[in-house]
C-alpha cells in the first residue's frame, strides 16, 4: 500500500470521528474574535485566516474540511479573517507549551530515530548536527510519545503551575490545562489582565519561568565581610516566596542528590567536591537546624554561587520560549485530533493532574480493530494494554493503537483482498 | 489649558519665560531644575511648555523634553516622605498598587502586569522580573523603585501629549521663542554625531551570535526560525543586499529560492507591510537561546547592531593611517 493511501485511510477515520463527535467540540471563548487555521492532509497546507461565528460553524468546518490538525489563535482580533496586518489585534491569552522535545530524556535513545535525507543512514536518539556519514544537516526525524517523556513533561508542568499560582497569583478558574495529544501539555491563562501584555512583557514572564537572567546576588546570596575576618555567607531561606525560596530549596535538593560527577559538571574544584561529598550529612543537618548557607570550611562563596545557580536551574520549568512570547500564535483546538497520533487534545483537571494518564484519557477511537503492517515500533501502552515492540510484522490492533502507528508513519494499512 | 482657563494670547511674560527655560534646560542639559517661587507660574508654565514643544515636528526634541520632565518628577517624588502622596499619583495612572508595612525594605506592592509595562524598558538586571520578589501576582517595591517606575509612566504620558497630529498654531511671540529653542537644539545635536554604517560589510565586526550563525549557515548548518530572522535582519540592516543574503542561504539542503526570497524581501521591508525589520535585542536573543555567550563589547551594549557599530569604531581606530 502506498503512503498516499495510508494518508487517505487516516483521513477517512478522522472524518468518521468528526461526523460522530461534532457535539463534543468546544469553542474557544469569544470565538468570533479568533482566527482559525486547519492543516490539511492533502499537501500539508495550512488553510488559515478563517473566521467562525459560533460552535456550529466550527463543527461544520471540521466535518467538511477534515483537517489533520485544527488550530485557533491565542489572539483576539477585530477582523480575524483579514491579512495579518489588517486584523487589528485586541489582545491575546497567555499560553505555555511544555513539550518533551525541549526536555532531554534518557528514553529518546530508545524510541527516537532519524534518517539522513541525503544518504539514508539511520540512527537513534537526539538528532546529530550533521550526518555522521555524509555531513548533510537534513534529517527525517521520528519521535515517539512515550511515558517517560510525558512524565518529565508533567514534572515541568507542575513546576510551572506552582509558579503561576504562588508567584503570579492566577486562580484555577483562570488557568486551563490540556494534554496536547502528542508529547506535552498546554497551559492557557485566560484573564483580562494578561490579554494586553505585549511580547516584551511575555518575554519577561518566560525568563521568570525558565530562570533566565537570574542573579543569586539579587536574591540576597551575598558575602558579608568584616575587617580582618573571614566572610560570612548569607542567603535566602527555604520558606521564602518566589525565586529566593526556590534558590534555597533548589540548592538543598541538589546537595541532597548530587553525585561527584554532577558536581564536576558545574565545574567545582576537586577539593570542593570532596569536601561536599564527605561532609554532606553535616551540611544538610546544619541547613535544617541553623538555616541554610552555613560556613563550611573549604567551600567558598564562588563555589556556593555555582551550586545555588545549578540548584535554581533545577527549579525552573522548561517551557517553549517562542510559543509564550508570540502574541499571534495558532494553538491546537481542544477536543480535536492530533495528526501525529490520532489522539485528541483534552482538558486535564488541575486537581487530579498528578494521577492523570494521557494514554488513557486522550484516546479518541474506542471501537473496533485494524489490520496493519508495522515496520518498526517500540513497546508502548495505550489504555490498559501494552503493545509491541514490532518489527516488520502484520498485526491486528485496536483502532486507537493502529492509528497511532499509522499517524506516526511506523505502519501501513493491510490491503484487504 | 482649558482647566486653567488660560487663553494663549493672555499668557504672561513670566509664564512664557519659565516655559522657555524649562524647555531650554531639558534640551541642553537633559534636566528641568530651578523652580519659580510662585506656584501658579510653575504649574501653568508646564502646559505652555508642552504646547510649545508639541508645535514642533522634531521627534528627538520631544523625547528629550519628555524625559527631562519625567526626571524632574522623579527627583521631586524621591524626597516625598508621605506614602499616600505617591499613591495619589499612581492612581492617576490607574495602577493596582497598595502600601506594604510589614516587609522592609519594601513599601509598595504593584500588580505584575503594570510593573512589566514600564520595567521591560529598563536594562539593569535588578529590574528583571526573575530578580524581584513576586508573590501572588504582586511585585514588591521600595519607594525608590516605585518612583522610578512612575518616572517612566510620566515620560510616556508626556510623550503622548507631545505627539499631536494636527498643527499647533501659536501667536507670533510664542512661535519666535520656539524657533529660538529649535536653533539652540540643532546646534546641540550637531555635537551628537549620528554615524551610519559603512557600505562594505565587515564580517570581523559581527557580534559573536551573528558570527556563529553566519559561519554555520555558510557551512550548511540548520538554523532555527528566530535565528534566521535575527541573521537576515542584521545583514539587511548593515547594508547587505537582498541578493547577497539569499545567496547565503543557498548552501542549505532545504533551500527554496522562491520562499527564501519572499522572506528576505519581507524582512528587508520590500514587501507586505513595508516595515524594515531590525534584529531582536540581546536579551530577546538570550531568551530564545540564540546568544552564544558575551565578549567584552557585548557587556557594554544591548543590541547586535550597536555591537557592530562599536566594533567598527575600534577596528577603524586600529587601522594605521597610511597617507601622510
Amino acid at each position: 500500500m502506498k503512503e498516499i493511501e495510508t494518508k487517505k485511510f487516516v483521513k477517512n477515520k478522522f472524518s468518521e470521528y468528526y461526523q460522530d463527535h461534532s457535539s463534543s467540540i468546544q469553542p474557544p471563548t469569544l470565538i468570533e474574535k479568533r482566527e482559525f487555521g486547519f492543516l490539511m492532509f492533502k499537501g500539508r497546507v495550512m488553510v488559515r485566516h478563517k473566521s467562525l461565528k459560533n460552535v456550529d460553524d466550527l463543527a461544520k468546518s471540521l466535518k467538511t474540511l477534515v483537517p489533520s490538525d485544527a488550530y485557533y489563535s491565542s489572539a483576539y482580533y477585530e477582523r480575524p479573517e483579514e491579512k495579518m496586518e489588517e486584523k487589528s489585534w485586541l489582545g491575546a491569552d497567555l499560553i505555555f507549551d511544555i513539550d518533551a522535545d525541549h526536555i532531554p530524556t534518557p528514553c529518546a535513545k530508545i524510541h527516537d530515530t532519524w534518517v539522513c535525507n541525503n544518504c539514508g543512514i539511520a540512527g537513534k536518539g537526539v538528532l546529530p548536527e550533521k550526518c555522521p556519514a555524509c555531513g548533510e544537516p537534513r534529517f527525517n526525524e521520528k519521535t515517539w510519545p512515550c511515558e517517560v517523556c510525558l512524565e518529565s513533561a508533567k514534572t515541568e508542568t507542575l513546576k510551572l503551575m506552582d509558579m503561576l499560582k504562588q508567584d503570579f497569583g492566577f486562580s484555577s478558574k483562570e488557568t486551563n490545562l490540556y494534554f496536547s495529544g502528542h508529547r506535552g501539555y498546554h497551559l492557557h491563562v485566560e484573564s483580562e489582565e494578561v490579554q494586553s501584555l505585549d511580547s516584551m512583557a511575555r518575554k519577561e514572564i518566560v525568563d521568570y519561568i525558565i530562570g533566565i537572567g537570574l542573579e543569586t546576588k539579587l536574591h540576597g546570596l551575598v558575602e558579608e565581610k568584616e575587617e580582618r575576618k573571614a566572610g560570612i555567607l548569607t542567603g535566602p531561606n527555604l520558606e521564602e516566596p518566589g525565586w529566593s525560596g526556590r534558590i534555597a530549596r533548589g540548592t538543598y535538593e541538589f546537595l541532597l542528590t548530587a553525585t561527584p560527577s554532577d558536581l564536576e559538571e558545574i565545574r567545582l574544584k576537586r577539593k570542593v567536591i570532596d569536601t561536599l561529598i564527605q561532609r554532606k550529612e553535616t551540611i544538610l543537618e546544619t541547613w535544617k537546624e541553623k538555616g541554610p548557607w552555613g560556613i563550611i570550611k573549604g567551600v567558598g562563596t564562588a563555589s556556593w554561587r555555582k551550586i545555588a545557580q545549578h540548584g535554581a536551574e533545577m527549579q525552573s520549568a522548561k517551557i517553549d520560549t517562542v510559543v509564550t512570547t508570540d502574541t499571534r500564535r495558532l494553538i491546537r483546538l481542544n477536543n480535536t485530533l492530533h495528526g501525529k497520533t490520532g489522539l485528541k487534545k483534552i482538558e486535564v483537571p488541575v486537581t487530579g493532574f498528578e494521577s492523570f494518564d494521557p494514554f488513557k484519557s486522550a484516546i479518541a477511537f474506542k471501537e473496533g480493530t485494524l489490520k496493519i503492517i508495522v515496520q518498526d515500533a517500540p513497546k508502548f501502552r495505550l489504555g490498559d494494554q501494552t503493545y509491541g515492540p514490532y518489527k516488520n510484522r502484520q498485526v491486528e490492533l485496536p483502532t486507537a493503537a493502529a492509528l497511532l502507528l499509522l499517524c506516526k508513519g511506523r505502519a501501513k494499512v493491510k490491503e484487504e483482498k | 489649558m482649558k482647566e486653567l482657563d488660560l487663553k494663549i494670547e493672555d499668557i504672561s511674560e513670566l509664564i512664557l519665560n519659565r516655559a522657555e527655560h524649562r524647555i531650554e534646560e531639558a534640551l541642553l542639559y537633559a534636566l528641568v531644575s530651578t523652580q519659580s517661587r510662585k506656584d501658579e507660574i510653575e504649574i501653568s508654565s508646564f502646559p505652555v511648555a508642552v504646547m510649545m514643544v508639541a508645535s514642533t515636528t522634531d521627534k528627538l526634541m520631544k523625547r528629550r523634553y519628555a524625559l527631562a520632565e519625567a526626571k524632574r518628577s522623579y527627583n521631586l517624588l524621591r524626597e516625598e516622605k508621605n506614602k499616600s502622596k505617591i499613591l495619589e499619583i499612581t492612581s492617576a495612572f490607574n495602577w493596582k498598587i497598595r502600601p506594604v508595612d510589614d516587609k522592609p525594605p519594601y513599601e509598595f506592592a504593584l500588580f505584575f502586569t503594570e510593573y512589566l509595562r514600564s520595567a521591560t524598558r529598563f536594562q539593569a538586571k535588578g529590574w528583571k522580573l526573575v530578580n524581584r520578589v513576586v508573590l501572588n501576582g504582586e511585585v514588591y517595591l521600595t519607594k525608590d523603585d516605585t518612583v522610578r517606575l512612575l518616572q517612566e509612566e510620566v515620560r510616556v504620558h508626556i510623550e503622548k501629549k507631545l505627539d499631536v497630529k494636527e498643527k499647533v498654531a501659536l501667536p507670533q511671540n510664542v512661535a519666535d521663542r520656539v524657533e529660538r529653542l529649535k536653533q539652540a537644539f540643532t546646534k546641540q545635536k550637531g555635537k551628537i554625531k549620528m554615524e551610519g554604517f559603512p557600505k562594505e560589510v565587515v564580517v570581523s565586526a559581527f557580534p559573536p551570535c551573528i558570527k556563529h550563525m553566519y559561519d554555520g549557515i555558510t557551512s550548511g548548518h540548520h538554523l532555527s526560525h528566530i535565528g534566521r530572522f535575527a541573521l537576515t535582519s542584521f545583514l539587511t540592516n548593515i547594508g547587505m543586499t537582498t541578493e547577497e543574503v539569499i545567496n547565503l542561504y543557498r548552501s542549505l539542503s532545504d533551500f527554496k529560492e522562491r520562499l527564501t526570497r519572499y522572506q528576505v524581501e519581507h524582512i528587508a521591508g520590500a514587501r507586505g507591510s513595508r516595515t524594515k525589520y531590525i534584529p531582536p535585542r540581546c536579551d530577546t536573543l538570550r531568551t530564545h537561546g540564540v546568544c552564544t555567550g558575551m565578549d567584552e563589547i557585548c557587556r557594554g551594549i544591548r543590541h547586535p547592531l550597536a555591537y557592530y557599530r562599536e566594533k567598527m569604531r575600534t577596528i577603524k581606530a586600529e587601522v594605521p593611517v597610511e597617507r601622510a
